[in-house]
């Protein structure tokens, strides 16, 4: 059995600005990827703030392994023009790493040419990219990614999956991640947990998939999501939107 | 050596420099976090802080090392999580404080308190005792700074990240808001309320115009503080010029040099 990183027993929260979550439970281990999928509003960011620590739930426990190491990637970063901050800096923001670390991180997520480039000047899918390569630095236990996909191309998402599998057998941590692209995470997944403020239904994808409240919620788009496959690619892009023909 | 701080002049360039070398790292993580205008606060609740101490028969410094506390302390109770201290709870602080000081010496008609030398202080009578108390003040903070350096950079690049990633955010902010009080209160003597805010925030101004890297940013503001206080000492002396507000004169000079190079050197690009 896979080492238990982090417990919720029946958490529940009650923001001031709506976002709600009633008594959710669920285990998260070393080794599995685990997505949360949801409609919006349906406390997705919500849950992943409580396990990062941000909030804290009003009842219900979490217990964590003791120094369990995070590594965070949120929905929306306010790049912050006040500081000069280059990428390799931004890397080791809260965390010594060795410059090998960090040239392999950037090279894992294909952005190695940004590693000197200063953080304001990036665009949205490249800060994307290094964020996303930041998370994997420091030998973390578990890898929280807020909608790690927002602002890519398709083509990119897929080529982003594979990364972050990549990432799970490469450092032997667990992911959470947040997500909307159903059709393409849930090949990817060992454990989807289907939100809307209570727990909807977990488990394995397949059994999820088969659940009628996850078809009430997401049965139209489940079938939509089949027909974007079908068109054909001419060219490829690499995980930083650039073409190559 | 020991001689050499028998001349005002010395005394006063050294106490200028230690507070510059104070002023560019804490003036930076001020600017990073959208704090310029707390030193601004702090500084004209120190009028109030003065008044205090002057009533309780102590010291001044201790009254406003009082109430800048008192002020800290309130304002990051009421801060959540996500917003940065609030620009209308800053300014009402500000206001309240300032009037609340003038009317509290307003009423010891004793006391002859100058109001100029609160505002700008008094660079040039500084005494062998301030500069012992700035320098242990500096050495102190600097020691902090030092300790927590990586911390204070990660909350001023994102609380959401740094929170998440193992950093207490509201220790360290609450810490940070501390080492602010303790600085205002110790160099308001020598500096005077509006020479420390104005020494904090134009010089990392103008470094952050042509700098790379946090620390970087944080040497080329100490590079320009410095500047702007020969400057200003220079034409004090030179002009007879009050020197809190040449010092403050000069390093807005400075910042718009900086401003028309930067503006030239990209015209040629």
């Amino acid at each position: 059995m896979a080492e238990l990183l982090l417990k919720a027993s029946d958490i529940s929260y009650a923001g001031n600005s709506g976002n709600i979550l009633d008594s959710v439970s669920f285990e998260l281990y070393r080794g599995q990827i685990t997505t949360i999928i949801g409609p919006n509003g349906a406390g997705k960011s919500t849950l992943t703030n409580i396990v990062n620590g941000l909030l804290q739930p009003q009842s219900g426990t979490i217990e964590r392994m003791s120094h369990l190491r995070i590594g965070y990637l949120p929905q929306k970063v306010y790049v912050n023009t006040l500081m000069p901050l280059c990428v390799e800096r931004l890397l080791q923001l809260t965390r010594r790493v060795s410059e090998t670390e960090v040239d392999l991180a950037l090279a894992q997520t294909e952005v190695t040419y940004l590693k000197h480039r200063q953080v304001q000047s990036l665009s949205e899918g490249e800060l994307k990219r290094v964020l996303l390569a930041r998370t994997t630095l420091g030998n973390p236990d578990l890898i929280v990614l807020d909608e790690p996909t927002a602002g890519v191309d398709v083509t990119g998402e897929v080529k982003m999956y594979e990364l972050i599998g990549e990432f799970r057998s490469r450092l032997q941590c667990a992911v959470l991640m947040v997500s909307h692209d159903l059709h393409l995470v849930m090949s990817k997944t060992d454990q989807v947990l289907c939100l809307n403020r209570h727990l909807c239904c977990s488990g394995l994808p397949e059994s999820v998939s088969q659940h009628p409240e996850y078809l009430a919620l997401f049965g139209d788009q489940a079938a939509a999501s089949l027909a974007i496959y079908t068109h054909q690619h001419d060219h490829v892009h690499d995980v930083a939107g650039h073409h190559h023909d | 050596m020991a001689e050499l701080l028998n001349d005002f002049v010395i005394r006063s360039v050294i106490a200028g420099l230690l507070m510059i070398s104070i002023a560019a790292p804490m003036g930076c993580l001020m600017v990073w976090q959208r704090l310029a205008f707390l030193s601004d606060t702090l500084g004209h609740a120190a009028v109030l802080g003065v008044g205090v101490g002057i009533w309780l028969q102590m010291h001044p410094m201790i009254g406003v090392l009082i109430i800048i506390l008192v002020i800290v302390i309130s304002l990051s109770r009421v801060s959540s999580f996500n917003n940065a201290l609030s620009e209308t709870a800053l300014a009402i602080t500000s206001h309240t404080g300032l009037a609340a000081g003038l009317i509290l010496l307003g009423t010891m008609p004793g006391q002859r308190v100058n109001l100029e030398s609160i505002l700008f202080g008094d660079l040039l009578a500084t005494t062998k005792t301030d500069l012992i108390l700035i320098a242990i003040t500096v050495i102190v903070l600097l020691f902090l700074l030092a300790q927590h350096w990586r911390s204070f950079v990660a909350v001023s690049v994102s609380r959401e990240i740094a929170q998440a990633e193992g950093i207490e955010v509201r220790k360290v902010q609450f810490l940070m808001y501390l080492m602010i009080a303790l600085l205002v209160a110790v160099m308001m003597k020598v500096m005077g309320v509006l020479l420390i805010a104005a020494v904090l925030v134009i010089p990392t101004s103008s470094a952050r115009l042509v700098s790379r890297s946090p620390e970087q940013m944080v040497l080329i503001s100490a590079l320009f503080g410095a500047m702007s206080l020969g400057g200003g000492m220079l034409s004090s002396f030179h002009f007879d010029w009050q020197t809190g507000p040449a010092i403050v004169l000069s390093a807005s000079c400075l910042l718009l040099v900086t401003l028309v190079l930067k503006r030239l050197s990209k015209g040629r690009h």
